[in-house]
């Protein structure tokens, strides 16, 4: 399994990184998976993550940032 | 995975007519206030005069309360975890007796009517009531989860000052209606009413919505975690004491209150404009420098207050209640409306799986940026007509411009947004 495509969209203002992460998302290719970084929790991209049949697991990282590793269900 | 939101209510978001509605009626006041100012020209003379009061009921209720309730509906699921059962209806309901409350109130003011004081008084009421009522339920039932900011505890708090300031409203107006008032006397109750609406309500707000917003939107960093911790509840502690002290005439002690909230107030403004003077912005945008402006305005106008006068002529206070009441809190609320009103439609046309448009193009800067420009203007004339009254009909001018302003771009928002949705769905009010 390839690494994860990195997304850093930190330090943009809204929806910035919220469109990154969808443009990243609608380019994932079968088997592959999207680390996004943000500087907080993209609680409105879950929603729409769950209901294109994406899973998902956020993490909080030591420095205050959130990792979302993205993949296909 | 899923379910990694704990206590956030994103699948209850609101539809976007629920706050568009209070969006969308607000800035009506703040063309009404200018007539009256056109009007009723020299009423900047005292903050006692009846036209005042109803200049300041126009623009704190009218547009003001209204903005804030509005937000709130959209705000209190998404940060606070507390969604509202029925948001539409709840909306509806107050939208009704609150817009209703404020015309009644204001008329009551302008033209010495007791019954349409009254009348005004009952609508607010059971507007605001009937909001208070749906969102403690809602907090009631909703799930106990930790969150990580201060915001969701101030937001109860603020709700908690709304309440106190109704009261204190009410009972003011059965004086003025009925003369059947709590027995305080009139200056007593005046300054505790407009005390607990402006810096335990409104300004609990402004922080609350700050501490999440300023981040997000400037680019800034976290505001100090020490200040987001203990900011709300000792405003709120000392408020009750300097109340207290009020109420029992314990003048010393009422004035190192006193001067203890004024800091507190200047302290919020200054630390906001320190955190924007780090924000990893390359360029402000209009909403960046309408929020500075803000903030330099709340901190002149508690500057105001704070220190001895020159002399003991009207326009102070009413210098100070202009740089609050219009600087302060109408330019941050503009600022946040330009911020939140674009995303919204962005964010309900996206979850609708539309392609959105860039949130530039549903408001372009320069749109924002022209009508805030003309927002200062209108807060340096109506401060010049604190100073000087007769130049009261040309402020007034300059308000109409402004809020006729905001309305247009706010309907710009919209029409971008409705012309994205599909026919079927061009609603604004889905059921």
């Amino acid at each position: 399994m390839s690494a994860p495509i990195l997304v850093d969209a930190r330090g943009l203002e809204p929806p910035a990184p919220f469109e990154m992460a969808l443009e990243a998302v609608a380019d994932l290719g079968a088997g592959g998976s999207i680390l996004l970084l943000l500087d907080r929790m993209p609680h409105p991209l879950f929603r729409i993550l769950e209901r294109d049949g994406y899973a998902y697991t956020p993490q909080i990282r030591a420095d205050g940032a959130v990792e979302v590793l993205i993949e296909r269900r | 995975m899923s379910g990694a939101n704990p206590g956030l209510g994103y699948d209850a978001t609101p539809p976007f007519s629920a706050p568009l509605r209070f969006f969308l009626t607000a800035p009506l006041f703040g063309i009404a206030a200018g007539l009256l100012l056109i009007v009723d020209g020299g009423l900047l003379a005292s903050r006692w005069t009846p036209g005042t009061l109803a200049l300041v009921h126009l623009l704190a209720v009218g547009f003001l309360l209204q903005i804030m309730l509005g937000a709130l509906i959209q705000i209190l699921p998404v940060v606070a975890g507390i969604t509202l059962t029925a948001p539409l209806r709840t909306a509806r309901l107050t939208h009704i007796g609150l817009n209703l409350g404020a015309i009644g109130l204001t008329a009551g003011f302008q033209f010495g009517r007791p019954s349409l004081l009254l009348g005004g008084a009952t609508f607010l009421g059971l507007g605001v009531t009937g909001f208070l009522c749906s969102a403690a339920l809602a907090a009631i039932r909703a799930p106990k989860t930790r969150m990580a900011s201060h915001t969701p505890r101030d937001l109860r708090l603020a709700l908690g000052g709304l309440t106190v300031a109704l009261l204190l409203g009410l009972s003011l107006v059965l004086e003025l209606g009925l003369g059947r008032g709590a027995p305080l006397p009139l200056a007593v109750a005046v300054n505790l009413h407009a005390t607990w609406a402006l810096l335990d309500w409104a300004g609990l707000l402004l922080a609350a919505t700050s501490w999440v917003v300023v981040p997000m939107f400037q680019i800034t960093p976290a505001y100090p975690a020490r200040l987001t911790r203990y900011w709300a509840p000792t405003v709120t502690v000392l408020l009750a004491a300097w109340s207290v002290a009020l109420v029992a005439n314990v003048t010393t002690l009422a004035a190192t209150m006193s001067v203890c909230l004024i800091g507190a107030a200047t302290g919020f403004a200054v630390i906001t404009l320190r955190q924007q003077a780090r924000s990893r912005r390359s360029t402000p945008d209009a909403s960046f420098r309408a929020f500075r402006l803000a903030m330099l305005a709340l901190a002149a106008g508690a500057a105001l207050l704070a220190f001895p006068h020159p002399s003991d002529a009207d326009h102070w206070p009413v210098l100070a209640g202009i740089l609050i009441l219009h600087g302060g809190f109408g330019g941050a609320t503009s600022a946040m409306l330009y911020k939140i009103v674009p995303f919204l439609a962005w964010l309900h046309l996206t979850q609708a799986g539309i392609k959105a448009p860039n949130v530039k193009k549903l408001l372009p800067d320069v749109r924002a940026r022209t009508q805030l420009r003309v927002h200062a203007a209108a807060l340096a004339t109506l401060l010049a007509a604190g100073l000087a009254p007769p130049l009261g009909p040309v402020a007034g001018i300059m308000l109409i411009v402004e809020f006729v302003f905001l309305q247009l771009n706010l309907v710009h928002v919209v029409r971008k947004w409705r012309a994205h949705l599909p026919r079927a769905g061009l609603s604004v009010t889905p059921a």
